[in-house]
């Protein structure tokens, strides 16, 4: 739980500040992460961090200045200068042209239904031996790499509108393995995610990387030439595809400046085919769950796209204070999207049965945006990626990139699984921020063009 | 922190410590200080008023050929930090197949300093702002829709010490700068023209290079005079033809598919799980013609007012100016005192004679990983940009990034760009919308036909380039001229 200490010194100082009349937004952001990565079927890096950042932002009028301090906070000494800091450059900020909305915690909020202890507190060994026995298992032959990232998050914020709290802890990992055929160069991955340490099953990676094995030994891969091909697409890549969607047509800024691809549609509209329906929903459990945004204000589930239709957007705080809209609560900081599943089969071999020669990629690499606009995007295969042949697979295929729009990928899709899948998009660069989508285990759209692919693994 | 004088005795015995219990190497990276302050002017709104202040220490022991790493900024906590970076060495070097070695070296003493005249932290707020506004200012008019003024500064003092007897003082000082400008096109598509703070080579790091008109302010006018023709113009059609690329774009061209495929750590295998592999292997070091002849890399520290120098690397290895590729020829790569050593253990001879000094972590709580430094295309002999354009038959210029998706093994690639402007028969033309151009690295390497002389070399900042796991975001510098390639895929299929 939060440090009483810390908790007892933020709240004197926002009480301080409060009656000096500032405005103040006080957000403490705690993370113990432990991380280890594999390279080379050995433990290259093994590290744990423990960090304290204190955001504070100060808002004096139309003017607003912040301050982030990551540091000890050994007394209110500390919290009172981050807080004159941030007063300081408010002060001499040049004002906005609209008025800022004040952040306010709504109403109280402790919430921990996503802490595991065992989680939080894991033995690096475990993770250690864990990947000892996936290297037995399958074969001391091939080069292992991956990484298991697991930590604990408290996130406790305060504001000077009123003495609630908001308070969220959270435990959340991200396993995953690469097996590289030494001299033929494939890949194989597999990852793993959730928020207990009981989520993470060692077999779950042999079972999964031993299916796909024999394809990957028994064939040389093949060379897939530019053209429109059905493609069934694997959670990753759909969620690649429909995050990198959300955040460029459904946030309510990239909208208002008619940036996104969205921008000539609104409410109402049909934008994508009538399969598709995506909320933001913080009480998915294949999700992330976070139960407030960094303004304070509580989140419920917040449907986006209906069976095709433009719902609602996404409007955060300085965005709706921008264009006088009102903030939705929800943004594209830490999002909790779930794309609503189908009718397919489990297993999308069944579901391509019938379907001649498909693509099976399931996951895109490095995707970017051509045209925002347009809706194009660009991004290759990489792993697991295969030619399916009236659902066998048939070979594994080389790198191969695929750029189309939002629009057609997510307009043609003629199956869509009825089993849920969670996926880790969360990464490390900043402080610790666990971010899942749900989204269908795989989904087969046709159409879609590919435009270019390597010649070798 | 509290005294950094204790601080750092507190650091040396704790390495001592450490390192009689049986560690193999130990060190230990104090940030005295580490700011970073972000100012951001939207449509003429102040959004980002920012700075950001840490200090703390990063532990790393090495331990039966495994690398254990913790970090506080708890001064109190100095102690079990160490014990902590131990034991995560100890149980990582219970799965080690291949163990790291850092190899013996003299201790080093030294220090480094960005070259600064005006400290940008000591510029008030007041003064800053009042110059982001002019520079807004300049960038209004009726057709423009979106205007942002962007700048950021970084400033570390940071103290090393290793278990050699090693000591290294940096007090490294950095500026980014960008304006844009966005407009809504004839089809309703945005449209946008952006300028990035760069340098020449020479002088100093501080505040003046935003307010040199050349390097960073004097641009507002010329990005709104291309917006304004860009909107109008037609669309680049899919072909095959020559890409000349301005250094606004040609610096990303080079960190993708040269900078990332170099870095030894990726090519060893260490990259996998997430930034990805190398299409380049040991056996390509002395043999591999990478490019033509015109194409000659260097990694070069030297560049005085870079965010890619640093005086020294994270395993106090001097950094080195040295070349990467030889009129085509790959000769050398990205290097680390650890990825050296494995790398000449795994192809059985030297492949590399010692590291090039390209340890670099980006705080004080993450471990070093094999950075790029200044990777720079040596300016040639093809004359000026003009001169360039004169002896292209069927071609387009472009400049700056919109968009970049490059394969996991760096092997093919895919950019767009903000702009075009056509050549035809050795003359420009006239501008082309949303350019694209994709293609295979060592194929489009050895197209390259002509490379621009000393007038048309740029050194072009990157402040975000994202590597590592747990994820590192680095500063990194790239002197690049104009360049041209021949028979490149550009626009889209319909
Ligand atoms: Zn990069």
């Amino acid at each position: 739980m939060l440090d009483a200490n810390i908790r007892s010194i933020l709240m004197q100082v926002r009480d301080e500040a409060a009656d000096q009349g500032i405005h103040a937004t006080l957000l403490l952001h705690h993370e113990k992460s432990h991380l280890m990565r594999i390279g080379n079927s050995s433990v290259s890096l093994n590290t744990s961090e423990d960090l304290l950042r204190l955001d504070m932002v100060v808002t004096d009028g139309r003017r607003q200045g912040s301050q982030t301090f990551l540091g000890a906070i050994a007394d209110a000494d500390v919290v009172r200068s981050v807080l004159a800091a941030a007063k300081e450059k408010a002060r001499v900020a040049s004002p906005k042209t609209y008025d800022p909305i004040p952040d306010e915690v709504d109403v109280p909020v402790s919430e921990d239904s996503q802490f595991d202890t065992d989680l939080a507190e894991l033995d690096p060994e475990v993770k250690e031996s864990a990947y000892r026995e996936i290297f037995g298992k399958l074969g001391e032959e091939y080069n292992y790499s991956g990484s298991w990232s697991s930590g604990a998050t408290e996130v406790y914020l305060l504001t000077t509108a009123n003495r609630n709290e908001a308070y969220h802890r959270g435990t959340d990992q991200l396993f995953s393995l690469v097996l590289k055929h030494p001299a033929s160069k494939w890949e194989l991955t597999h990852q793993q995610t959730g928020w207990r340490a009981a989520d993470f099953a060692a077999e779950k990676t042999t079972d999964e990387i031993g299916r796909l094995l024999p394809t990957f030994e028994n064939s040389g891969g093949c060379k897939v030439d530019p053209g429109e091909y059905t493609v069934i697409l694997g959670a990753g890549a759909i969620s690649e595809i429909v995050g990198m969607a959300a955040w460029t047509g459904l946030n309510g800024r990239g909208w208002e400046e008619k940036q996104s691809w969205t921008a000539r549609m609104k409410p109402g509209d049909m934008i994508l085919g009538e399969n598709i329906s995506l909320v933001d929903d913080p009480g998915n459990p294949h999700t992330f769950m976070f139960g407030f945004d960094m303004c304070g204000r509580k989140r419920g589930i917040f449907p986006l796209i209906g069976d095709g239709e433009l719902l609602n957007l996404m409007y955060d705080s300085g965005t709706a204070a921008r264009y006088g809209r009102k903030p939705t609560g929800h943004d594209t900081g830490s999002p909790s999207l779930v794309m609503d599943t189908g009718f397919g089969p489990s297993d999308p071999l069944d579901a391509a049965r019938d379907m001649g020669r498909v693509l099976y990629i399931p996951a895109l690499h490095y995707m970017n945006l051509p045209s925002r606009s347009k809706g194009i995007f660009t991004g290759s295969s990489r792993f697991n990626a295969v030619l399916v042949e009236d659902g066998r697979i048939v070979s594994p295929i080389f790198s191969t990139r695929i750029t189309d729009s939002f629009q057609n990928v997510l307009g043609n899709v003629s199956v869509i699984s009825s089993i849920p899948e969670s996926v880790n998009g969360s990464n490390t660069y900043g402080r610790r921020t666990p971010v899942a989508m749900s989204v269908p285990s795989y989904m087969i759209a046709s159409g879609i063009k590919i435009t270019d692919s390597a010649d070798s693994f | 922190m509290t005294d950094a004088a204790e601080v750092k005795n507190d650091i040396s015995q704790n390495i001592s410590r450490i390192s009689s219990g049986g560690a193999g190497y130990v060190d230990a990276r104090y940030y005295m200080e580490d700011s970073s302050e972000t100012l951001v002017l939207y449509d003429g709104d102040l959004e980002a008023n920012d700075t950001t202040v840490q200090s703390g220490v990063g532990v790393r022991v090495l331990w039966d050929g495994a690398w254990g790493f913790a970090a506080t900024s708890d001064p109190s906590g100095l102690r079990s930090c160490f014990d902590k970076a131990a034991q995560n060495a100890r149980t990582a070097s219970e799965l080690v197949k291949a163990p790291l070695f850092m190899g013996k070296r003299d201790p080093v003493r030294g220090s480094y300093s960005t070259p600064v005249e005006v400290d940008p932290f000591t510029v008030s707020l007041q003064d800053k702002l009042t110059f982001m506004t002019r520079l807004d200012n300049e960038l209004k008019d009726e057709f423009i829709l979106k205007r942002i003024v962007y700048a950021n500064f970084m400033k570390k003092s940071i103290h090393f010490q290793n278990s050699e007897g090693s000591e290294i003082q940096k007090d490294l000082s950095h500026v980014f700068g960008m304006m844009m400008a966005m407009a809504l096109d004839c089809d309703g598509e945005m449209q946008r023209r952006s300028m990035n703070l760069y340098s020449t080579g020479d002088g100093t790091a501080g505040w003046e290079m935003m307010t040199n008109p050349e390097l960073f302010s004097g641009h507002a006018g010329r990005i709104k005079s291309e917006l304004v023709e860009l909107i109008k113009a037609p669309q680049l059609e899919h072909g095959r033809r020559s890409v000349i690329l301005l250094p606004g774009q040609g610096h990303l061209q080079v960190h993708e598919t040269i900078g990332h495929p170099l870095e030894l750590d990726r090519i060893l295998g260490y990259e996998l799980s997430y930034a990805g592999g190398s299409f380049v292997d040991l056996d390509s070091f002395g043999k591999l013609q990478y490019g033509s002849e015109k194409l000659s890399v260097s990694s070069y520290g030297g560049i005085e007012n870079s965010p890619g120098s640093f005086g020294f690397d994270d395993d106090g290895t001097l950094e080195l100016d040295y070349l990467l590729i030889d009129r085509g020829l790959l000769v050398n790569a990205l290097t680390s005192r650890a990825m050296v050593n494995e790398a000449n253990e795994k192809a059985g001879r030297e492949v590399f004679r010692q590291s090039g000094g390209a340890a670099r972590a980006t705080s004080f709580y993450k471990a070093p990983i094999d950075r790029m430094t200044n990777v720079n295309i040596l300016p040639g002999t093809d004359g000026t940009l003009e001169d360039i354009i004169a002896s292209t038959e069927d071609g387009i210029v472009v400049d700056n990034p919109v968009s970049w998706s490059i394969g996991s093994n760096r092997e093919h690639f895919h950019f767009g760009c903000e702009i075009a402007w056509e050549i035809k028969d050795g003359k420009r033309t006239r501008i082309l919308r949303n350019p694209t151009y994709q293609g295979h690295t060592l194929e489009f390497y050895r197209s390259l036909s002509a490379v621009g002389d000393r007038s048309t070399w740029k050194v072009e900042q990157v402040n975000n380039c994202g590597k590592g796991e747990p994820n590192q975001v680095m500063q990194i510098g790239h002197g690049v001229p104009v360049v041209k390639f021949d028979d490149v895929i550009t626009g889209e299929r319909k």
